[in-house]
């Protein structure tokens, strides 16, 4: 098992933030959902470099990411971020996106 | 190529693959997309072998998000760590041989100016510190003199990365590496300063702890190269393995780096400000500056 960023979207999109987007090294990982306005991460990319925790709680002072054991990421955070791929409206609507994990929330 | 290019009769489109079809539909490919859009459309970049939390990964990440016409695009990259992700992005790589980057590049160039007058097609020669000012150091240095006309970006982590830590001749005086374990006796090449002197129009030294920052240069170097000349941008890009950076402490050293030896520097010619002016409206060059003159 390994650790991922996992956002806490309480936090995330009482912000108008997007910075951590913007800092991490993996293309594609940390998303943007516009209608909930807040970040989310495609686990099954993040490379667990923990460069987001830094530019959240120093840059960003929001503390709204924490690295989590992929098979210990809260049910219902995974359904939201499984939702939220689904639902983004400009982002891979269309894609068949294969979360490694989808298994364990049963879609 | 955005759908401009491929011409789809109508009812095929869903036979075209579906990554091109991302690329056009959520992608960055037939519309400008920006630094600050990242998260809500598709990268051109994609999944690749680089290290966690790797700051070359990074700037990489953030220079193909700027390039102008990514779909109008080629990079050229070598051996070392940048092309295990330059190479995984939805734009042309070519791999040159280690230290041929730049004379490929420039026959790159100069075929496509050929087959394309009418178009730009940009050319963006994209690798390590040991590629370019060892190995590659003539070839580049002569695309120089010669004013060929595309981007050199050196992705420097001050050491080869990719063998395992031998210095190289962008090491920092005295600095200990694992397979150049006395200690570097001479100083940091000044690149910047020679780019200058063999001709380069647009001179940038940057740290990609500040992405904006990031996505202007390589747009302007990018532009001016198109019809001025050479450009080059320098990018300290930290090697976390070889330097023993944890990863959540690459930013800061970032930012310690940038303060003692990599402040944000930008030369450009006036020729290449005023067809950063004229041709791309670029109102930070409009105005004709004076020197001398103090303005109320
Ligand atoms: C002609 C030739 N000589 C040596 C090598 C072995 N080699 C592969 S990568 C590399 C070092 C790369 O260092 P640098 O260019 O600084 O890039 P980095 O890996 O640090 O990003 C070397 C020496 C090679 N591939 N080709
Ligand atoms: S840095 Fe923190 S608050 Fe800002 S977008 Fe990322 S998770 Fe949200
Ligand atoms: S841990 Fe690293 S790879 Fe994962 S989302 Fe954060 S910055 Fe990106
Ligand atoms: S070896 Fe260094 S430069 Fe190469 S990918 Fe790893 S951290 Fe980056």
């Amino acid at each position: 098992m390994y650790l991922v960023a996992n956002i806490d979207s309480e936090i995330c999109g009482k912000t108008k933030c997007t910075l951590c987007t913007q800092y991490c090294p993996e293309a594609n990982t940390i998303q943007y959902d516009k209608i909930r306005n807040t970040a989310f991460v495609s686990v099954d990319r993040c490379k667990g470099c923990m460069q987001c925790v830094w530019v959240c709680d120093t840059l960003a002072k929001h503390h709204a990411i924490k690295m989590v054991m992929i098979d210990q990421l809260p049910k219902e955070q995974l359904r939201t971020a499984l939702d939220m791929h689904y639902e983004s409206s400009n982002l891979l609507k269309d894609s068949k996106i294969n979360l490694p994990h989808a298994e364990l929330v049963g879609k | 190529m955005s759908l401009d290019y491929v011409k789809v009769s109508p009812g095929f489109e869903k036979y075209i693959a579906k990554e091109y079809r991302d690329f056009v539909e959520h992608g960055p490919f037939g519309k400008k997309v920006s630094v600050s859009q990242v998260g809500t459309f598709k990268e051109a970049l994609e999944e690749h072998p680089m290290c966690a939390g790797c700051a070359m990964t990074l700037f990489i990440r953030l220079a193909i998000i700027a390039f102008p016409n990514p779909e109008d695009t080629i990079t050229v990259g070598t051996a070392g760590c940048g092309r295990l992700a330059i190479s995984q992005a939805m734009i042309p790589f070519v791999y040159g041989n280690y230290g041929d980057t730049n004379a490929v590049a420039s026959g790159l160039k100069r075929g496509l100016m050929t087959r394309f007058p009418d178009k730009y097609k940009d050319v963006v020669v994209m690798a390590g510190d040991g590629g370019l000012a060892d190995i590659g150091f003539s070839m580049m240095m002569h695309s120089w003199f010669r004013r060929e006309k595309f981007t050199t970006i050196m992705l420097d982590n001050e050491v080869y990365g990719n063998t395992g830590g031998q210095e190289s001749g962008m090491t920092t005086r005295g600095a200990v590496l694992k397979m150049a374990p006395l200690g570097k006796k001479f100083d940091k090449i000044d690149m910047p300063q020679l780019a200058k002197t063999a001709g380069c129009v647009y001179v940038a030294t940057v740290v990609p702890n500040n992405p904006r920052r990031v996505e202007s240069v390589i747009k302007k170097a990018v532009l001016i190269a198109r019809e001025v000349g050479p450009t080059y941008i320098q990018a300290y890009t930290s090697c976390n393995i070889e330097y023993a950076i944890p990863t959540d402490k690459v930013m800061e050293d970032a930012n310690n780096v940038e303060k003692d030896r990599y402040q944000f520097q930008e030369y450009i010619t006036d020729e290449a400000k005023q067809y950063l002016a004229d041709k791309w409206g670029y109102s930070e060059y409009k105005k004709k500056e004076i020197p001398g003159e103090v303005k109320a």
